[in-house]
């Protein structure tokens, strides 16, 4: 690579940068000034109702989770019972059976970590393909992709299994790792926003300058992508949290269970579909489980919504 | 391929001396992972199960080529039907519901009207984590018909409450859980989106005096038209799809909610009770087939208002 | 009433004793004899193999455990890979696919399906047929299908009635000895208390209706020469069933509910149903889900359709099979063998919350003498030992029990629920079960 192409490409980068940040400068707005509206107290009442609409149930289970066995079947649903035995249920899911709980929550992490960060990657990279670059057999391929989240997975869960065990990766983290690579609904979504975010100007300055695409890729969209990538991120991460049918056919081998298949074995115990599993009140430890298995992900959403903010703003780019 | 790697430059581009990777192959570069991960998690076993769905496999005989004998019987099949119907009025009354709630909520968070916007931003979200498992644990205790939650708060109050487990309530009370669940989860693609409305047309509308409603009727609402109707086709695969929540309350009210409830719980339950798994790739075919007629239909619809607009 | 349920498999439970007794009785029964295993199944023990062995069972790990200490070379591998009819289902995908383990828990009821497509061992060969004397006779009858012997009987659930006694004391009434009785007394607690019921009936339990078909004398299953299924859900038996619970559900003295939810296992903590119909495995699961309530709950005979008969059933229990394409079948047959004969496991199992198939076991005294703190302190084992020796003789399976049980909500759940005649119910039930079979490649048998 010649000197000269070295500069022009990094004029290229600088003309882009340039660019990239006047067009955010232009656009970021406080909030949702000029005109700084005044606070709705009507709106904020439906808004409440609406809240507590979708925490009501939650809120139960928090409270269950302070409860023994035998309170959780006599006391009112939408109060403490006999007693505070949070910590204690705690101290019961975490050791019960050995701690597999903490093995499961393990699992978990690996599989929602690799997994749906490998997926946003892949969508955001796949999904800005799709939507500023003409290669061959695009329509197709998207279509295709379009197409096949429309059959059910749940239907697919046997054929699933034949298919993986041909080729010896069923009971392994493979089988639900790579799987969880794919977000269809990530790839639209970048795509989607790509279209929006990613003007087409830029890239052509970019062009201009002989910047090579991926360095573009790397230095310039990659950032104007961010919010896209974090949306997508957070609902793939929720995906591979949550996912449940394709562990609970690929694996037998509670070792590898995530928390979902774990929280349903023992689910499956309290039912007292049980067998002697009788001795052992199952459900304190589910419902305890449960909570412990939704903190992380609320975690995860106030952490990811901080850049998702900055993000947005920075990226509300429209031409 | 050798279109594929002429360069694809701008008009007046200046010519390095180093061909760099054309716009075209990037494209494809960049495409290729994805597709490459699809194609092995979902392209493969869709492959697999239609060519299983060609057999039959029978616990007295084995495997027989049968040819589309599946799918002729499938089309057949009054519980297909009666399954598909019910997601049909399923998708006709909740979607509009709850995309309707998404709405309001997403105006609702980004009008800078609300006080703590951020908490209702992330506590209508929240249900989108909980697991099945725990959904299950969590509206069995707010449906029980004797000790439930809206049972005693009714009764409380000297109301008769239905028995929200009945017949004539099941479907409105799996259209509730799913409203709950997905009301945030819709709200945030709507928000994300209303990101992307250009500032000027508000700054401009501020101008006008228009007031925070008009704002919403006159831009928000139709710079959220793809965002809209992005949502719009998720939503109706997932309710073609419906699967978690009817199961789900199938341990609740198993004689009201059969095993072939919705197409999907009907493919999942021969596959799995019935062992006849190839049969249940032929539905989950049809299923995908309907879904992409109607899912492409109201695509094509929006796309011509668009246009003739 | 209610039976165990789950999402329409009717799946079955195993027994338990409460913890506290089974501890004594391990200490106790130390001395009672075990089997002699077959010379074969010896030696099959002495070379270094690995087995696994799938089962949900919690009271498994311990007994393996007792099990590796003893055979020092062999190593097993126990998986819980799902429960019931998630397991089998696995379990008939790894047949086909790979990956299927060497020895696994399977509930009776579904036995002859694996049995009919022959992906569980004959035990035969490997000296099961001298074991008889071990075991109870309907437990036997369970694993011994179409001349061969496929497993090794883990545990039994004798049908009983529990019953609340506050509730019958408060009205002086006795615990109700025949079915006429217990319609009449379902009368009178519904009268005195309309928001009690004599019990609760889940519309997705097959499992506990084909128990009260078959202590009501009936057979409605029929497999002959393995591809000819015959369905008679109308005999004699079906209607005396249907006509008492279809007249109970209409007059509003038993609920229909789905069975251990949260709502039911509040109204059963509650003492809204008087009495409970279950196999003897039920007091583990009051003491551990409902203790509140123990000292209210005991046990007494099935109610009978005959005055002065005792006739009872079968309801859950589980086998040990060995899978048919195993590299180890002889070392496995001599595991699962281990399992559930010699003295040390049957008593560790028991120990642990299963209720035995073993007539050592059964008969020991310190079993028949133990007083149970669920059934408020009651000898509750003497009444379920002799429930188990009273089990009606012949009763089938279907070889796809886990498909017919999984549409009974469809069916006879619906009716439940409905309130429409369950003889009906029953009979759409069988016109489904036929459908299937046809589908299936079976011959269906006229009933």
């Amino acid at each position: 690579m010649s000197a000269t192409s070295t500069d022009q490409q990094a004029g290229a980068v600088r003309h882009t940068r340039q660019a990239a940040a006047s067009s955010r400068q232009a656009s970021r707005r406080r909030a949702h000034s000029p005109v700084h509206p005044r606070r709705s107290a009507p709106l904020t009442i439906v808004m409440v109702l609406m809240l507590a609409y979708t925490l009501v149930p939650l809120l139960w289970l928090l409270l269950s989770a302070t409860k023994d066995g035998p309170s959780l079947f006599s006391s009112f649903g939408l109060w403490f019972g006999h007693g505070f035995h949070l910590f204690s249920n705690i101290h019961a899911v975490l050791t019960f059976n050995d701690g597999i709980y903490v093995r499961w929550f393990g699992n978990t992490l690996l599989y929602s970590v690799v997994g749906a960060g490998g997926a946003a990657l892949l969508a955001t990279c796949g999904g800005y393909a799709l939507a500023k670059y003409d290669f061959p057999g695009r329509r197709v391929l998207f279509a295709v992709v379009i197409g096949a989240i429309t059959i059910p997975a749940t239907a697919l869960a046997v054929p699933t299994y034949l298919l993986y065990s041909k080729i010896g990766i069923v009971n392994t983290p493979w089988a639900v790792l790579l799987p969880s690579l794919s977000s269809p609904f990530g790839l639209y979504l970048i795509r989607v926003y790509a279209a929006e975010a990613v003007p087409d100007s830029l890239l052509e300055a970019a062009r201009i300058d002989g910047a090579s695409e991926f360095r573009t890729f790397r230095t310039v969209v990659l950032r104007l992508l961010a919010p896209g990538f974090v949306t997508v991120l957070l609902f793939t991460l929720v995906a591979t949290w949550n996912n449940y049918f394709l562990p609970l056919i690929v694996l037998t081998n509670p070792k590898w269970f995530p928390l979902t298949v774990g929280l349903n074995q023992w689910n499956a115990l309290a039912s007292g579909v049980n067998s002697g599993g009788a001795l052992v009140n199952y459900y304190p430890l589910v419902v305890t489980g449960s909570v412990l298995a939704i903190i992380p992900l609320v975690l995860a959403f106030l952490f990811l919504q901080r850049y998702w903010q900055s993000g947005l703003t920075a990226g509300g780019v429209k031409q | 391929m050798s279109d594929l790697d002429t360069p694809l430059r701008p008009p007046g581009a200046r010519r390095g001396r180093r061909t760099s990777t054309s716009p075209r192959l990037f494209g494809l570069l960049m495409f290729s992972p994805f597709f490459a991960v699809f194609a092995f998690a979902i392209v493969a076993p869709v492959l697999y199960a239609v060519y299983l769905s060609l057999f039959q496999d029978r616990l007295i005989g084995g495997s027989v080529f049968v040819g589309l004998r599946n799918y002729g019987q499938a089309l057949e099949d009054p519980q297909l039907r009666a399954g598909l119907e019910r997601v049909g009025v399923f998708l006709l009354i909740q979607v509009p519901i709850m995309l309707g709630l998404a709405l309001l909520a997403a105006l609702a968070v980004d009008s800078g009207r609300l006080r703590w916007p951020a908490v209702f931003r992330i506590g209508l979200f929240i249900p989108y984590a909980v697991p099945a498992v725990v959904a299950a644990l969590m509206w069995g205790y707010m449906y029980g018909p004797q000790f439930g939650l809206i049972h005693q708060a009714g009764a409380k109050l000297g109301a008769q409450t239905p028995d929200l487990l009945s017949s004539s309530w099941a479907l409105a009370s799996i259209g509730n859980i799913t409203t709950w669940e997905f009301v945030g989860y819709n709200m945030l693609i709507l928000y994300a989106a209303l990101q992307t409305v250009p500032h000027e047309l508000y700054e401009a509308a501020a101008m006008d005096g228009a007031g925070e409603i008009r704002k919403a009727l006159s831009i928000k609402i139709p710079g959220l038209r793809r965002a809209l109707l992005l949502t719009t086709i998720f939503s109706i695969i997932g309710s073609f799809q419906l699967f978690n929540e009817p199961n789900v309350l199938q341990t609740l009210a198993p004689g009201v909610i059969s095993t072939s409830y919705t197409p999907n719980m009907y493919a999942y339950n021969l596959a799995f009770n019935g062992q006849q798994f190839t049969y249940a790739a032929s539905i989950a075919m049809i299923l995908g087939g309907v879904t992409a007629v109607v899912a492409y239909t109201v695509q094509l619809r929006a796309n011509r208002g668009e246009r003739t607009r | 009433m209610l039976f165990r349920s789950s999402r329409g498999t009717g799946r079955k439970a195993l027994a338990a004793v409460p913890a506290a007794l089974a501890l004594a009785l391990t200490a106790a029964c130390g001395s009672s004899s075990g089997g002699t295993p077959a010379a074969s199944s010896k030696d099959a023990l002495n070379a270094p193999v690995t087995l696994t062995f799938w089962s949900w069972a919690p009271a498994i790990a311990p007994t393996v455990k007792l099990f590796e200490q003893s055979h020092p070379d062999i190593k097993i591998n126990l998986v819980n890979a799902g429960q019931s009819a998630t397991e089998y289902t696995k379990l008939a995908t790894a047949m086909k696919g790979g990956g299927a383990p060497d020895v696994a828990q399977i509930e009776y009821y579904a036995l002859p399906q694996f049995v009919l497509s022959k992906q569980v061992a004959d035990l035969t060969p490997y000296g099961a047929a001298a074991l008889q004397p071990q075991y109870t006779k309907s437990a036997w009858a369970q694993v011994a299908i179409n001349g061969g012997i496929y497993g090794y009987p883990q545990d039994t659930g004798p049908l009983v009635m529990f019953y609340r006694t506050d509730v019958f004391k408060k009205l002086g009434l006795n615990p109700p000895a025949t079915w006429a009785e217990y319609q009449a007394d379902a009368a009178k607690i519904h009268q005195a208390d309309p928001t009690k019921y004599i019990g609760s009936i889940d519309p997705a339990d097959a499992g506990g209706m084909n128990s009260l078909l078959w202590q009501a004398g009936g057979t409605p299953f029929r497999t002959t020469n393995s591809t000819t299924v015959t369905t008679n859900l109308s005999d004699d038996a079906a209607n005396k069933v249907t006509t008492l619970w279809t007249s109970l559900i209409q007059q509003k003295q038993v609920n229909v509910t789905a069975g251990w939810t949260g709502d039911w296992w509040k109204a059963m903590g509650a003492g809204t149903y008087a009495t409970w119909i279950a196999g003897a495995w039920a007091p583990g699961v009051i003491a551990s889900t409902i203790p509140q309530s123990q000292a209210d709950w005991a046990a007494a005979p099935v109610p009978q359709w005959t005055a002065g008969t005792y006739v009872s059933a079968e309801n859950g229990g589980s086998s040990v099979a060995v899978m048919a394409n195993s590299p180890h079948k002889a070392a496995a047959a001599a595991f699962a063998q281990w399992l559930d004969t010699d003295p040390t496991a049957t008593q560790a199992l028991t120990a642990n919350g299963l209720f035995p198939a073993t007539t050592a076991v059964l008969n020991s005294d310190a079993f028949q003498n133990a007083s149970i703190a669920a059934l408020g302190g009651q000898q509750a084992n003497k009444v379920f030992a002799d429930s188990s020796a009273h089990v009606a003789a012949g009763w089938q399976y279907l070889p796809f029990q886990v498909y017919a049980n999984s549409v009974y909500g469809d069916t006879v759940g619906h009716a439940e629920t409905a309130g429409t005649s369950l003889l009906d119910g029953l009979a759409a039930w069988k016109k489904q079960i036929d459908a299937y079979a046809g589908q299936e490649g079976f011959k269906v048998g006229n009933s």
